[in-house]
C-alpha cells in the first residue's frame, strides 16, 4: 500500500517553484540604500590604512579643494608623495626656510596657474587638510605655515563624524 | 463549459514573470556598490591661519563690544585670555586664567567650555577664537578643543577658529 502511494506520488511530481519575491524586495531595499548613500557624498577619496583621522561633532561637508594629507609616514599633495615624516619631522620641509620646500613651490604654482592670486577670495576654503590625529602640532605647523605662505590661508580640517 | 468560459480559460492563462535577469542584475550591482561604498563619513572644520591684513576703517558705524578669545593649549592645560579693540585692558585682564589638567592625560574641556560660555554671555558679538597649541600637543587635542569652542549645546560660541603657532 505504502509502496503504491510512493509510486503514484513520484509519477505526479511537480518541481517546486522558487519564491524569489521576498529576496527581490530585500535586494531592492539594499540597492536603494546604497544609491542614496552615494548621492550625498561630494567625492570619493582614498585614504591610507594607517591614517587615523580625529573624530569631531562637525557636520560640514567638505568641498572640492586641494587635498593635503599628512600621515605618520608621509606628506601627500593631491595624492602625490612630496615628503616623508621621520620622528615628527618632515624631510624636505625646513621650518626655518619654508619657501624652499616642495610643498610651497607646488602650491604656489597651482595658485598662479589657476590665476588665483593671493588676496582675492580669501574667505573661501582652499585646502582640505587630512592629518593623523597622533601627530604633534610641531609637525603640523610647518605644513600649515607653508600653505599659508603660498597663498592658501584657509583650511578645511578633515575629520570623522562622531 | 459555456463558450464564454472556454474563451476565458484559453486567453487568461497565468503567466509568471521571469525575474531571473533582474536578480542577476541586482547580484552584479550590489557587490559593486558595496565595494565602493564608504563607511566613514568625513566632515570638515573650517579654519584659517593668521595673515597680515590692512585694518578696516570703522567709519561712523557703531561697533558692538566684542572680544577675540585666545586659547593656548599647553602640556599642563589651557591658558585662556582675550584681546579686543573695543574693550579696555583692565576688563581684558579679568578673562586671563589658566585651566590646569587635573588628570595627567585628559584636558579639562568642560572647564574650557564654561569659561568660553561666560565670555560669550558677556560679549555676545564675539565670534572669533585663536587656538595656539604648544608644539608637543597632538592634533586630536586641537580638534577636541575646536569642537567645544565652536558650539555648545547647538548654540554657537566661537565659530570662527584661527589656528596659530606660538610666536617667540
Amino acid at each position: 500500500m505504502g509502496l503504491s502511494t510512493k509510486t503514484r506520488h513520484s509519477k505526479h511530481f511537480v518541481p517546486p517553484k522558487l519564491q524569489i519575491t521576498s529576496m527581490m524586495d530585500m535586494f531592492t531595499i539594499i540597492l536603494i540604500f546604497l544609491l542614496f548613500s552615494f548621492s550625498n557624498k561630494p567625492e570619493t577619496m582614498s585614504l591610507q590604512k594607517d591614517l587615523k583621522l580625529p573624530e569631531s561633532t562637525a557636520n560640514l561637508d567638505y568641498k572640492e579643494n586641494i587635498n593635503l594629507l599628512l600621515s605618520q609616514t608621509s606628506l601627500e599633495l593631491e595624492g602625490k608623495v612630496i615628503g616623508t615624516v621621520q620622528n615628527g619631522r618632515i624631510i624636505g620641509l625646513d621650518p626655518q626656510n619654508l619657501k624652499t620646500s616642495t610643498l610651497y613651490e607646488r602650491l604656489r604654482s597651482t595658485r598662479e596657474s589657476a590665476g588665483d592670486l593671493p588676496g582675492d577670495d580669501s574667505t573661501k576654503p582652499h585646502i582640505l587638510f587630512l592629518c593623523d590625529k597622533r601627530l604633534p602640532f610641531k609637525t603640523i605647523n610647518s605644513v600649515v605655515k607653508a600653505a599659508a605662505m603660498a597663498g592658501y590661508p584657509n583650511f578645511q580640517f578633515g575629520v570623522l563624524k562622531r | 463549459m459555456s463558450k464564454l468560459g472556454r474563451h476565458r480559460a484559453t486567453t487568461e492563462q497565468q503567466t509568471d514573470i521571469d525575474m531571473v535577469p533582474v536578480m542577476n542584475m541586482f547580484l552584479v550591482l550590489i557587490p559593486f556598490l558595496l565595494m565602493s561604498v564608504s563607511f566613514f563619513h568625513i566632515k570638515a572644520i573650517n579654519t584659517s591661519v593668521p595673515m597680515l591684513a590692512q585694518s578696516k576703517a570703522a567709519g561712523h558705524e557703531q561697533i558692538r563690544e566684542k572680544l577675540t578669545a585666545i586659547v593656548e593649549i599647553e602640556p599642563t592645560g589651557f591658558h585662556v585670555s582675550a584681546i579686543s579693540d573695543s574693550v579696555g585692558a583692565e576688563e581684558l585682564d579679568k578673562w586671563d586664567r589658566r585651566i590646569v589638567k587635573e588628570d595627567k592625560q585628559e584636558y579639562p574641556l568642560n572647564k574650557l567650555v564654561a569659561e568660553l560660555n561666560k565670555m560669550k554671555a558677556r560679549y555676545p558679538a564675539s565670534d572669533t577664537l585663536i587656538i595656539i597649541p604648544d608644539g608637543s600637543v597632538i592634533y586630536d587635542t586641537i580638534i577636541q578643543a575646536m569642537d567645544v569652542a565652536r558650539y555648545y549645546r547647538n548654540d554657537s560660541l566661537f565659530p570662527n577658529v584661527v589656528l596659530s603657532g606660538k610666536v617667540g
